[in-house]
């Protein structure tokens, strides 16, 4: 296993014990989108991915786990792209999750769901979760959990209303264009670390 | 660097904040030794300890680690246990879980070994560790730090809220961990009974400064605790009695005075005044009620028999 792959495992266990919570949060959803099969997989990517992407922050900020990274033995590089990876794996998870759920929902509340629908819906969902984890993380790396949680959650959702209203987005406009949106996505995510790896190291990462 | 040397600062400087800096700080141990780092609450322990380990800047000087500069290859963390005053653990992880979550960090991570502290520490697997008492907390870092084979072990504060008996059985932890002569430790405490038992060198430091460091018989060998009435050690107007000898933390009461003075100053000393071998809590005492500056040393803020 590499380095970066075993921080992102360190931060499995780390969220692991709080499952109930995420699945609270993620029946909550369900229930409020039962009868809106093409919210699910969108709302996942904007408000679980990234509440379990972030939660090793909350987690490490209560435990002082940034003595455990400042010890074991692995690289600053490598703890700070094992969060991107981590974050990467909850999205893939939840829009795993969320396809399937959403299908199942389709078909009972008899709706298409499925082909370009779907592939527009995950590059939506994709998109918010990319735009959401390339703030929340830098700031995180940054300035802390305790300094920055309410700015790093609202300012991703603040950035996305902008957008959607500012330049009169369309699902139309996401479905025309998939490959460079993915593609900006990654771009995003790409600057993102590479601006978290700038922080100081210290009680953050 | 020297690769006989289990750590060295050299003439380490850094600014920490607040006012407080470390200022000069050198002090070095052997391979298979244990150093006491005695200060007070605030004296710089912590972050001498931080400088060393590679988790604070060093500003001015050097560090080495196990004959590599700091801050050395993450690979050397493989060679470190290190055990702080607080576990740096989630709460909520079973003990259990605490292995499997750290072994995939550790070339060497021994699980049998880690079990087998467990169990002499009297650890249930099952428990977590937010229900663990502060001694049985401290044993479990210290059974996580010993199961990766570490060369050298550093314990800050590890001592402190601490019952004897598992102040004891720390003691004897450090003592087997010992057996193999290429391990060595570094014990930062307030508590100096710790180190009558297992210390070989010690290290005073006193405002981010070091006081004085070698090998322990040394420094108990290079002070005298000085004790007369009320008035013998300067009287209350000041006036002194003998001409330079520097009286390190001065410490007056109704029924007497103390105080610490330098070994090769105390044959000056007038022939009436009860002069002894300090212990180390004497020394540590003493120094750490200096108002500021080096002690120890001509020029610093210590009373003078004059």
């Amino acid at each position: 296993m590499t380095a970066v792959a075993r921080v992102a495992v360190l931060h499995l266990r780390t969220v692991a014990p709080y499952r109930t919570q995420g699945l609270l949060v993620c029946g909550m959803l369900f229930l409020v989108l039962a009868r809106n099969p093409a919210g699910v997989v969108p709302s996942l990517a904007l408000l679980l991915a990234p509440l379990i992407a972030v939660h090793p922050f909350v987690v490490a900020d209560k435990a002082r786990l940034e003595t455990l990274y400042a010890v074991l033995p692995v690289s600053r590089r490598a703890l700070v792209l094992g969060h991107y990876a981590w974050s990467l794996a909850c999205f893939v998870a939840t829009a795993a999750t969320g396809t399937v759920l959403a299908e199942v929902l389709a078909r009972i509340e008899d709706v298409s769901y499925g082909g370009r629908t779907l592939a527009t819906i995950l590059t939506v969902s994709w998109l918010l979760f990319a735009v959401n984890i390339a703030v929340q993380l830098p700031l995180l790396m940054w300035f802390g959990y305790a300094r920055v949680s309410v700015l790093g959650t609202t300012m991703p959702l603040a950035l996305v209303m902008v957008a959607v209203l500012r330049l009169h987005l369309t699902l139309g406009w996401v479905r025309d264009r998939p490959a460079v949106l993915w593609f900006a996505g990654v771009a995003l995510l790409t600057a993102s670390a590479t601006l978290a790896a700038k922080a100081p190291p210290g009680p953050r990462t | 660097m020297t690769s006989d040397l289990a750590f060295a600062l050299r003439s380490v400087g850094c600014a920490v904040g607040g006012g407080f800096a470390l200022r000069d700080v050198s002090f070095e141990l052997p391979t298979g030794y244990v150093m006491g780092l005695i200060g007070a609450n605030g004296a710089g322990k912590t972050t001498m300890i931080r400088c060393l380990l590679g988790m604070r800047a060093i500003e001015t000087g050097e560090a080495e680690l196990l004959g590599r500069r700091v801050p050395g290859p993450v690979e050397l963390r493989q060679d470190i246990g290190v055990v702080l005053d607080h576990t740096a653990l989630v709460g909520d992880w079973r003990l259990t879980e605490v292995e499997r979550t750290l072994r995939p960090f550790y070339d060497r991570w021994d699980g049998a070994r880690y079990r087998h502290f467990l169990d002499e520490f009297g650890l249930d697997p099952r428990a977590r560790v937010r229900d663990l008492s502060r001694g049985m907390a401290m044993k479990l870092v210290i059974a996580v730090a010993l199961s990766h084979h570490a060369r050298l072990l550093v314990l800050d504060e590890p001592t402190s809220g601490l019952d004897p008996v598992a102040r004891d059985e720390l003691a004897g932890i450090i003592g087997d961990f010992l057996l193999d002569e290429e391990h060595s430790v570094l014990f930062s405490t307030h508590i100096t009974a710790d180190l009558d038992r297992i210390g070989d060198y010690v290290t005073l430091v006193h405002r981010g400064r070091v006081v004085r460091t070698g090998p322990k018989d040394e420094v108990l060998d290079s002070y005298r605790v000085v004790r007369g009435g009320p008035d013998d050690l300067g009287g209350t107007d000041g006036a002194a009695t003998l001409v330079g000898v520097e009286l390190i933390g001065l410490r007056r009461t109704p029924a007497g005075a103390q105080a610490l003075v330098r070994a090769e100053e105390a044959d000056l000393l007038d022939a009436g005044l009860l002069v002894e071998r300090p212990t180390l809590e004497e020394i540590a005492l003493h120094i750490g009620s200096e108002p500021s500056g080096p002690v120890g040393r001509r020029g610093g803020r210590s009373g003078a028999i004059a």
